[in-house]
């Protein structure tokens, strides 16, 4: 159980790792579903090697919701936006180094908590917390509305790793309300952004300035 | 609709004073539900202060709803505040804890925001609201970090446990909620220089609602210092006393010079009320003193005073606003400088409002005389206090006193000579007409209360003195002396206002008397008032409320700094024919210039430095959450 979730999260933390350098937009998309199905992946084994049939079920929900259907939802807000919102040249170095710097801070974090804690999966925990500060750390930075929620999302997924991996998966009740938020959030901003974009012909952050009172 | 709605207010009212009548004479009760408020439940306590409280609540609000039944313009819309506003003033005396007092208190501030919102085109308004939303929250600010502290101290919100635990606590604590509290208090009474919301707040509102606020709205933030200084947190250290002392002093004289030479006629009063709040700290302020000092009798006289005062001065300001009310609903401005000759179209309104400015410059026999009276006997007596400091605060006040009544004088024969004698200065007041009878009933009733106020001193000071006794918590002592004279400071002077009615009224009969002895003809002759050899006499030859004013300006150059314009427009063919003159002087205030400005300035000031973090960059914002995170997962 250890080597299988370990395993499994140190995987999660790599495809967050690849959803910051990497910037075309299609390309990002497909590495959080596979991060989505990585922690399904998670969800599941965790639920059979710990007994816990209710984790199956949530398994196969991330499956649908977090692997088909917002992915198939920000594939449609970012059908009109340029593939790279960047210019070619300005890579993600120093992105990509901070956020090391978050991998070694979510350790440093965690340190009273696996150490105090007494669980197979206790290894994986700060790999779980990385994802989520990485998850902010990508809010931060985004450029556009699109790199938020993709943000945003990460951040949700990290949360919900760190979730399985310290507790084996919350209550069935909190588990089916956090589905449902990030769902309406992820359509919500879908109507606000192409709202945006029809008002702005653009979806670039700082124009958002323009706001300031 | 109108009239059953301001009825069933005045029935209230005069519920209210029955219960509050019944808390005065000793009656007690608590109301207690805990599932209707949350942190502490509702609880109403009848008690002595409370009741007389209560009581002039009520008795004030049945003569202004009767005339808001009667005011065309004033009815109508905000009969819901009105309502609320009476109501939670009501609820505020009987509070006894700390959530069901910053409820009632917070409901009467905001329902009478609404109230003095109530012209909403005019500019005048709107700011006046504004400033009073602002000043009216700063001082809930404080009166919610004062009762908090004191809650946490003592461990329970309710006052019975604070005035039990009071001594007990450290005097550091003490003197913080004192001082927090009696901020907050002091801001509601309109003591200066937290006053500058009042002289624009209370003409905004309609009449009858300045009447109440005036009246009695400001009178809570008194009642509130009572409780702070004399009752929640025990005997406290001369300096709470001198210190309130020292701002009735203050507010008195400062009062009443604003007043002077204001010509807008309900801003006038509005000044007048922070005077006679300033007479009435210079009562609590020597029952303070003397309380600490261990002179039991004096510090009763000081706030049998205080109390008389807050009592009188409810009944005349609020019959001065109705009259006003009555004034610039006939006239249809507030400007005294275009009023002059409503005495031959309102001769009811005028000889009210004679009434209530003969009872607010203490003239004697009405009710404003014994209580000044009353005040200057409790702070002449000082020189049984051994502090020399002391004395001198002392001192003050009855310096402060003494001046303020001679102005106040002054200050009257300007507001009712100008408006209500002469010719009319204008033809809207040419065109008054008398107010309508649910009107004069009010002023007629508020009348006849000074009046019986100014008689009965001999029937009203020992229920005072059970009051003040109460709070003390001394036993009531044989203050009184017979029927007919007051005699309150044992050997040190008495009063009998019925001998001075009377003899009054036999000089009146003095002139005819003689006449009549002397054999003199009283054969009546009809002629022209003498017109100094002009030949005819208009309104613009008239004495103005400036030129009254002006004296006072010059002598008071200080205070005022006024600057002057004078513009003349000159004939064109010669100079020695003038067109048009027109000449200004304003008064500049103290407080706005050195206080409130640097203040708010700082205040601008430091909000553009924190500004400087919103950048309106999205995200930068989402950075200051991954840092708070960070650093909040660091530390903990």
């Amino acid at each position: 159980m250890t080597t299988a979730s370990n395993l499994l999260a140190f995987l999660g933390l790599v495809v967050t790792l690849l959803i910051v350098w990497r910037q075309s937009w299609p390309a990002r998309l497909r590495l959080f579903a596979a991060q989505s199905l990585l922690l399904a992946a998670l969800a599941s084994t965790v639920g059979v090697l710990a007994q816990r049939r209710g984790l199956l079920l949530v398994a196969a929900v991330v499956v649908v919701v977090k692997g088909l259907v917002i992915p198939r939802v920000l594939a449609r807000i970012g059908s009109g936006a340029p593939v790279r919102p960047i210019t070619p040249g300005r890579s993600s170095g120093i992105t990509l180094l901070v956020v090391g710097g978050l991998v070694v801070a979510a350790y440093v974090i965690m340190l009273p908590v696996t150490s105090s804690v007494e669980l197979p999966t206790e290894g994986a925990i700060p790999l779980a917390f990385a994802m989520a500060l990485i998850g902010l750390a990508l809010c931060v930075t985004g450029r556009d509305a699109l790199g938020h929620i993709l943000g945003f999302l990460v951040f949700e997924n990290g949360i919900f790793g760190l979730a399985i991996l310290a507790t084996y998966g919350l209550p069935g009740i909190v588990e089916a309300g956090v589905f449902l938020d990030v769902l309406v959030i992820v359509l919500i901003m879908e109507a606000v952004v192409v709202q945006v974009r029809r008002e702005h012909d653009s979806i670039d952050v700082d124009r958002l300035r323009e706001l300031r009172g | 609709m109108n009239r059953l709605v301001y009825g069933v207010i005045a029935a209230m009212g005069i519920v209210a004073a029955g219960l509050g009548g019944y808390g005065m004479a000793g009656g007690a009760g608590t109301l207690r539900l805990a599932w209707l408020v949350p942190l502490g439940g509702l609880e109403l306590t009848l008690d002595p202060l409370g009741g007389l409280f209560l009581g002039l609540i009520g008795l004030a609000a049945a003569p202004a709803s009767v005339y808001g039944m009667g005011d065309p313009d004033g009815g109508g819309r905000g009969r819901l505040a009105y309502a609320v506003f009476v109501a939670s003033m009501c609820l505020v005396p009987l509070a006894a804890n700390t959530m069901t007092f910053l409820i009632a208190w917070e409901l009467m501030s905001l329902a009478s925001y609404a109230l003095v919102l109530h012209d909403r085109e005019s500019e005048e308004s709107v700011r006046a609201g504004w400033i009073y939303a602002v000043m009216t929250h700063a001082g809930l600010a404080c009166l919610l970090a004062g009762m908090l502290l004191l809650g946490a101290e003592v461990g329970s919100q309710r006052f019975a446990d604070w005035r039990a635990a009071a001594p007990a606590l450290a005097p550091a604590t003490r003197d913080l909620a004192f001082v927090l509290l009696a901020l907050g208090f002091a801001g509601k009474a309109g003591v200066i220089p937290l006053h500058v919301w009042l002289p624009l707040a209370h003409p905004a509102a309609p009449s009858h609602v300045s009447a109440l606020m005036s009246g009695v709205m400001i009178k809570l933030g008194i009642y509130g210092l009572l409780r702070v200084s004399l009752d929640w947190l025990g005997v406290g250290p001369p300096w709470w006393g001198a210190t309130l002392l020292v701002a009735g002093a203050v507010s008195s004289v400062i009062g009443v010079l604003y007043a002077l030479v204001e010509h807008d006629l309900k801003r006038l009063l509005a000044f007048h009320s922070i005077e006679n709040i300033g007479i009435i700290l210079l009562g609590i302020g020597s029952a303070a003193l003397y309380r600490v000092a261990g002179l039991d009798a004096l510090a009763r006289l000081g706030l049998i005073a205080a109390l008389y005062h807050t009592v009188n001065h409810a009944a005349f300001k609020a019959l001065l606003f109705l009259g006003a009310g009555a004034v610039v609903h006939a006239t249809g401005t507030r400007n005294m400088e275009a009023m002059g000759g409503l005495i031959k179209r309102m001769p009811w309104t005028a000889g009210c409002f004679l009434v209530g400015s003969a009872a607010i410059a203490a003239l004697p026999p009405l009710n404003g005389f014994v209580s000044e009276w009353l005040t200057f006997l409790a702070l002449f007596q000082n020189t049984r206090l051994d502090a020399v400091g002391q004395n001198l605060v002392f001192t003050l006040g009855i310096a402060s006193l003494a001046l303020t009544g001679g102005l106040a004088m002054a200050c009257f024969v300007k507001a009712f000579g100008i408006t209500f004698l002469a010719l009319p200065r204008s033809d809207a007041a040419a065109g008054a007409h008398e107010a309508s009878p649910p009107m004069r009933l009010a002023m007629l009733t508020l009348a006849a209360a000074c009046v019986a106020l100014g008689l009965g001193p001999t029937l009203v000071v020992p229920v005072f003195g059970s009051v003040a006794a109460a709070i003390l918590k001394t036993p009531p002592s044989a203050t009184g002396g017979d029927w007919l004279t007051l005699r309150v400071a044992g050997e040190f002077a008495s009063l009998s206002t019925a001998a001075i009615a009377v003899a009054l009224a036999a000089s009146l009969l003095v002139p005819f008397a003689a006449f009549w002895i002397l054999g003199a003809a009283r054969r009546t002759r009809a002629y022209e008032t003498w017109g100094c050899g002009r030949i005819v006499q208009t309104a613009r030859m008239e004495y103005t409320a400036t030129a009254f004013a002006n004296p006072f300006k010059r002598v008071f150059d200080f205070f005022y700094r006024p600057s002057k314009r004078l513009d003349i427009e000159f004939h064109p063919e010669s100079r020695f024919f003038v067109e048009r003159i027109e000449y200004e002087n304003p008064t500049r205030s103290i407080f706005d210039d050195w206080l409130y400005r640097p203040a708010l300035e700082l205040l601008q000031a430091a909000a553009r430095a924190v500004g400087a973090l919103q950048s309106g960059s999205a995200n930068q914002y989402l950075a200051y959450i991954l840092v708070a995170l960070l650093l909040m997962l660091v530390l903990a």
